[in-house]
């Protein structure tokens, strides 16, 4: 607290209070504001001329005190992009949500032209196990980054600081939840890249940008449950149960390897789970058709279930903190 | 309830916090009790007491971190959480966490960009004597640097009211002074600065005014000399030979020593409390008396708070 100090150079605001039995508004602003720019407020730029002498009530720089949900939207904007910035930093966290999908469906899809292919799906080895991996891949990097962060963030202290901010309340899951969606992408397209290019994967353009997008909104579903993690668990916990659900979902639902292998009632419960259906999405878009109205029903419920247990989880926590 | 000042009467839109007889329990524990006052812009206001009086547990109410459960608190006359969102608050919480994994630069460029009303990133830092940190990890911080970072999140834009929780809590000596200097030129430049603390010495050094907070209720409400005044009771305690050769009117005449507000015999041990205590050893000397392993020493803030307290409640009776 010893450094330099210019004198603030925005906002000096002189307070007169009239103290007294005044029955008119008993303070006046003298105000000459000259408020930081930046990218994110265009609301705010100059506010000057708020000078009175008069003693009536005074008009103040509402615009600026009121921003407007496009000002909220941006500043959340803000946090994302720093959100992403730590992400990209955290090399251990990119290695398990970008490269080890990638070097899993290397070392598990064989050779380029073993013409093997996977019983009761219609596809070649490589192409079934790069769907596979490409969700699995998305659904590590938001399940396992927005889980556990958003725990310890809690318990740390860090989402009630955010509280004494503009930021509206929703601000921090919605940034957490765009930022991982961001990070997700890169883990989809090594996959994708490494089916095409190693593994000798062919599909057309549009199958490529289809399954592309569909592997990436399908971990919109994985990113709300991961949230519910993180409000659910405390930091110390919210990693193995994150553990838990990951491998539950990924080795009965189908992401590692065709289920077939499992007992029939297992198999039966894995149908119904969301990675199943996840996974399915890409698999239609491979055989050449749209995903089936199953799978994309199901995703739709668990993420509606998924979003209002984060939801309410959100809420009891906002309530406690 | 005891008001010292003479209570200006403002327009409810004049007022930077009010509040209307909130209360806020847990469980059975009422952490805050029909608490209602008002602070007005411009104001440094200490928020006084012991641990566990409901400072915290106010503050948050003013934040809009808790909701009373009975009761309004209003900010600028709206609700907590309409003046943080228009950026009219800034908070610094002892519980506040840092977000981390980012540098203390990104972090402050980050309070900046959430302010509807920011400062210069640079300016910031400066302000809040960071400026050789900027490129540090947050996560690398002593924990004094962190206070300092705190405060840089509280200070990023031109807020009206700054709210403090024991803000130099790990500070040594010049950390604290350099510190205060900085929310000196915060009030001058006509911010309201409410900072809660246990130390009556940082109360009386540095705000306008001190509320007096136990058990979740205003105790007192007026300036620090004021209250030093009402807090500045002292405990004397000396051993009486004449006591022990039942010397009657030795006794007696500790009853009639001046400024004692209670008295206690065990023995030949006297241990009193004064509201003066020079002129009660001085009295004391005066009946002819010598006191033996004579001590004086303040009652302590817990001590007074409950002198007061008993005072209060004997008045009210």
């Amino acid at each position: 607290m010893t450094g330099p100090r210019p004198a603030p150079t925005a906002g000096t605001t002189t307070t007169t209070r009239a103290t007294g039995t005044t029955p008119a508004p008993a303070t006046t602003y003298a105000t000459t504001t000259t408020y930081a720019t930046t990218t994110t407020h265009a609301t705010t730029t100059t506010d000057t001329g708020m000078t009175t002498n008069t003693g009536t009530t005074t008009a103040r720089p509402t615009s600026a005190r009121n921003p407007g949900t496009a000002a909220a939207g941006l500043s959340s904007l803000a946090l994302v992009k720093l959100e992403i910035r730590r992400t990209l930093r955290n090399r251990k966290f990119l290695f398990f949500s970008v490269l080890f999908p990638a070097l899993l469906f290397l070392i598990t899809a064989g050779g380029e032209n073993d013409g093997a292919t996977v019983p009761d799906s219609g596809l070649s080895v490589p192409a079934y196990l790069m769907v596979s991996m490409a969700s699995f891949g998305a659904l590590t990097a938001v399940l396992m980054g927005n889980s556990e962060r958003i725990a310890r963030e809690r318990e740390s202290g860090w989402v009630r600081q955010l509280r004494l901010t503009s930021l509206p309340g929703r601000g921090y899951v919605l940034a957490k939840t765009a930022s991982a969606a961001v990070i997700s992408l890169p883990s989809i397209l090594v996959v994708l890249a490494a089916g095409g290019l190693l593994k000798g994967v062919r599909l057309d353009a549009w199958q490529w940008l289809a399954l592309t997008g569909a592997i990436w909104a399908g971990s919109l579903c994985f990113a709300a449950l991961g949230v519910a993690v993180g409000y659910l668990a405390n930091g110390d916990t919210a990693r193995p149960l994150a553990m838990i659900l990951y491998f539950t979902l990924s080795v009965l639902g189908g992401l590692w390897m065709p289920a077939t292998t499992f007992p029939h009632w297992l198999q039966t419960l894995g149908a119904w789970l969301p990675t199943h259906a996840y996974a399915g999405l890409g698999r239609a878009i491979e055989l050449g058709g749209a995903p089936h109205a199953k799978d994309v029903v199901l995703l739709v419920a668990y993420f509606a279930l998924f979003a209002a247990g984060a939801a309410w989880l959100y809420r009891k926590d906002t309530l406690k903190a | 309830m005891v008001h010292m000042t003479t209570t200006v009467t403002t327009p409810a839109d004049a007022d930077a916090v009010r509040f209307d007889a909130v209360t806020k329990s847990y469980g059975d524990v009422r952490a805050v009790d029909g608490l209602s006052l008002t602070l007005r812009p411009g104001e440094t206001v200490a928020l006084l007491g012991p641990n566990g009086a409901g400072k915290s547990t106010t503050l948050d109410l003013l934040l809009g971190l808790k909701r009373p459960d009975s009761g309004t608190v209003g900010v600028f006359g709206t609700g907590p959480r309409e003046a943080i969102a228009a950026g009219r608050v800034g908070a610094m919480l002892q519980s506040g966490g840092l977000m981390d994994e980012v540098s203390v630069r990104e972090l402050v460029r980050l309070a900046c960009a959430l302010h509807p009303r920011p400062y210069r990133v640079h300016d910031v830092l400066a302000h809040a004597g960071i400026t050789q940190l900027a490129d540090r990890r947050v996560d690398k911080l002593s924990g004094g640097q962190e206070q300092r970072v705190r405060f840089a999140l509280a200070t990023a834009g031109a807020n009206d009211i700054i709210v403090l929780d024991e803000p130099t809590t790990g500070m040594d000596v010049s950390a604290r002074q350099a510190f205060w200097a900085t929310m000196r030129e915060q009030a001058d430049q006509g911010r309201a600065v409410l900072f809660a603390t246990h130390y009556l010495e940082e109360a009386d050094a540095i705000a306008d005014r001190v509320l007096v907070l136990h058990r979740g209720r205003l105790l007192a409400d007026g300036t620090a000399a004021e209250i030093k005044a009402r807090a500045g009771a002292r405990k004397v305690s000396f051993d009486l030979d004449e006591l022990r050769a039942g010397d009657g009117g030795a006794a007696a005449g500790l009853r009639r020593l001046p400024f004692v507000t209670a008295l206690d015999v065990s023995g030949h041990t006297v241990r009193l409390q004064s509201a003066d205590a020079d002129a009660t050893v001085h009295a004391l000397y005066g009946l002819g008396l010598y006191p033996r392993n004579l001590e004086v020493a303040d009652l302590g803030l817990e001590q007074a708070f409950v002198a007061i307290t008993a005072a209060e409640e004997a008045k009210a009776a």
